[in-house]
């Protein structure tokens, strides 16, 4: 009996002591954590995303929402809280330029971290750069990586599509590709012209079919990729588009004879779910940081913080997870200042003195430094499209896009 | 590049737009009033219906319950909306129902937004004839079909029955007709009750046809302008017909890469160039 007793005892003591361990695991870890509410005057950061629109590029400002909740939950940049303002530029220029206003002149935000939108770096960059603010975002456009006070935490479309390219050609045996992709200023030339810049240095050939980002006629777009007798058709969408083209695709049983191939912008949660059973391993996407459900202490960390502080509702994808690294990057660097004197000019410079960066959910570390445009992020992974889900594949590998060598001169140059 | 496997996929775009234009005209024709609300009632009977099949409800359940939200939406603004704007011209009326679609645009946004990967899909998805090489599913020809027993059915109403005649009387002059003793509120909420029907219907197939998202079903509205000027506002036969052909050029300029990166841009083209030797006039002297 006192035997039981004693077992029963001690089964219940290791419950409790798993259970409280699993519990310590699982908590956010941000900022200071002390679990102190930050008091002080508050420091504010801006985030223009493309929401209203075609498609909803929320996610990265709802993650770094819940970190920056998280970081005022515990201490704050040393007792100050940040005070996260967000706007949505509707996807339409005068917008973007309006609220980018807003936010720099009448809320003299410090910096712009989680921005995520078609068209806000080619509209406001030239005021980041006049009025020095650093912008931390995710790179949609060319000119997210073309500017001074720009640099983004994920690869850029271009680079995600070399990496996607390189793995196919490497792994996949593809020698001919169609590049699939919407009419939108810039796209075609940066992208589709990239890729076959890149594909004339490794023996691929990239050849363009434009479709008109309104068009309703997907099986056309199809049927003129096809025509270009391809072994590969790479799609420069985002979900929106992309399942689109595989419904098309699936309507003409195109998935057994063409692979198909998608920038990271395919790499969201739901989307094998939503593309259905056809395409199990029929569909390749890159990926920009680390898998989603990576078990690094930084990926579950993420996950923590949005479980904690973000809403059931808010994506889990690719660009949250950017969201979430621009968001720390910027806490790590302000937090090396002194509380009296964060204003935007110390913010600035401690953003462009970041360096070394690493994190579980790189390829590489991440850095900004003085050059006058940033791509620190060139290393990726794949992933393939199963049971509903997504099945990474392979390491990471470096992306040799010859539009980085300027990018990668320099890092030799500092290395020495 | 040979043109015919691109006639054959304009069958499918095709069918989008004289579905799209149909639509437009029925409200038109029933009450005077352009419905540009068409294509948002559709999608969140699109909407509504992948919800509930998430929940693992049959199919048929599921549509059936798609197009009831879109048919008691529509219903509720011909009760209570549109009769405060009875007196007003028809572009305002019209103008109302544009109001509406981003009413229902922002609802739609609100309750499911953008940010989850949809799909909508049918059993009839899976069987197809092939037309000069190409698949052309059932659903495809199913919303040509319902096209055109659509222009079949509301032809029919509008020119054999007692409510038809009413409808008629009403598109033609709703200040004479209440003078007549027609119950103008009742007949027009018949008529705001059919096209909502109609779009959920359509809405259905155009998010399986086209895409689930709210935007881009609700400006499919503005291709649909298109297709209704071929019908002159008045033919639902010359409007499906005017649809089906602009999808038709549409998907043929695609074989031509010069232009096949501005094909969209084919129903508008062709509208204009049949307002140019129809005449614009003839469009609007009849309806004012």
């Amino acid at each position: 009996m006192i035997s039981i007793r004693y077992t029963s005892l001690i089964a219940t003591i290791t419950l409790v002591l798993v259970s409280w361990a699993a519990t310590a695991a699982a908590a956010p870890n941000c900022g200071l954590n002390n679990g102190k509410p930050a008091t002080g005057e508050p420091i504010p950061i801006g985030s223009i995303n493309g929401v209203t629109g075609p498609d909803d590029f929320s996610s990265s400002a709802k993650a770094a929402d819940a970190y920056f909740k998280c970081l005022n939950a515990n201490g704050g940049i040393n007792g100050r809280p940040v005070k996260y303002i967000t706007a949505d530029d509707q996807w339409r220029p005068d917008v973007a330029t309006q609220v980018a206003t807003k936010l720099v002149k009448d809320d003299k935000v410090v910096a712009m971290i989680g921005s995520n939108s078609i068209i806000e770096c080619s509209v406001n960059a030239p005021l980041y750069e006049r009025e020095n603010v650093m912008v931390i975002d995710i790179a949609v456009a060319h000119e997210c990586v073309l500017s001074k006070n720009i640099a983004p935490v994920n690869q850029g479309p271009r680079l995600s599509g070399v990496g996607m390219l390189r793995y196919a050609s490497e792994h996949l045996g593809v020698k001919k590709v169609a590049c699939v992709i919407w009419n939108l200023p810039g796209g075609p030339p940066w992208l589709c012209g990239g890729f076959a810049e890149w594909g004339k240095r490794h023996g691929v050939t990239v050849q363009n079919v434009v479709v008109d980002p309104s068009s309703s006629d997907y099986t056309s777009a199809m049927l003129q990729a096809v025509a270009l007798n391809p072994d590969a058709i790479l799609l420069n969408f985002t979900k929106g588009g992309i399942i689109q083209s595989l419904s098309a695709a699936e309507e003409q049983d195109l998935g057994g004879k063409y692979k198909f191939l998608s920038l990271a912008s395919g790499y969201v949660v739901g989307l094998p779910d939503a593309i259905g059973a056809y395409w199990k391993d029929r569909f390749w996407t890159e990926l920009e940081f680390t898998p989603l459900n990576g078990t690094g202490a930084d990926n579950q960390n993420w996950i923590a913080i949005m479980d904690a502080y973000g809403s059931k509702s808010d994506p889990r994808d690719t660009f949250s997870q950017g969201g979430y690294l621009a968001a720390k990057i910027a806490t790590e660097a302000m937090l090396k200042l002194d509380p009296a004197r964060i204003d935007r000019a110390s913010v600035s410079d401690a953003l462009r003195a970041v360096t070394g960066f690493k994190s579980d959910m790189l390829c590489n570390p991440w850095y900004v430094g003085d050059g006058k445009r940033h791509n620190a992020n060139h290393a990726g992974m794949i992933a393939i499209a199963h049971d509903g889900g997504w099945k990474p594949e392979g390491a990471c590998v470096e992306i040799d896009d010859p539009e980085l060598d300027d990018v990668f001169a320099a890092e030799a140059a500092r290395a020495k | 590049m040979t043109l015919l496997p691109f006639l054959a996929a304009g069958i499918g775009t095709g069918s989008v737009y004289a579905l799209s234009g149909v639509g437009l005209v029925v409200l038109y024709r029933s009450s005077g009033t352009l419905n540009f609300a068409f294509g948002a009632l559709g999608a969140i009977a699109a909407y509504c219906t992948w919800s509930v099949l998430r929940l693992g409800v049959p199919p048929a359940l599921a549509w059936v319950a798609g197009i009831a939200v879109s048919t008691a939406g529509s219903f509720l603004y011909g009760l209570l909306i549109a009769p405060l704007l009875r007196n007003r011209e028809r572009t305002v009326r019209s103008v109302g129902t544009l109001g509406f679609a981003l009413f229902i645009l922002g609802c739609t946004g609100l309750i499911w937004g953008e940010a989850v990967p949809r799909r909508l899909t049918f059993p009839t998805d899976h069987y197809f004839v092939l037309i000069f090489g190409v698949r052309v599913t059932y659903t495809r020809l199913l919303a040509l079909c319902i096209a055109i027993s659509m222009v079949g059915a509301i032809t029919l109403l509008l020119g054999r029955t007692r409510l038809g005649l009413s409808m008629r009387s009403l598109a033609a002059d709703r200040h004479l007709s209440s003078l007549l003793g027609i119950p103008v509120v009742r007949i027009d909420a018949v008529a705001w009750l059919i096209s909502g029907l109609f779009a959920g219907v359509a809405g259905l197939l155009l998010a399986d046809l086209v895409a689930l998202n709210a935007v881009f079903l609700t400006f499919l509205v503005i291709p649909a302008i298109a297709a209704a000027i071929f019908g002159r506002l008045q033919s639902l036969a010359g409007t499906a017909l005017g649809g089906f052909l602009a999808g038709i050029a549409e998907a043929l300029l695609s074989a031509e890469p010069a232009v096949s990166s501005y094909r969209s841009a084919a129903p508008f083209v062709l509208a204009l160039i049949f307002i140019t030797f129809v005449g614009g006039r003839h469009l609007l002297a009849q309806h004012e």
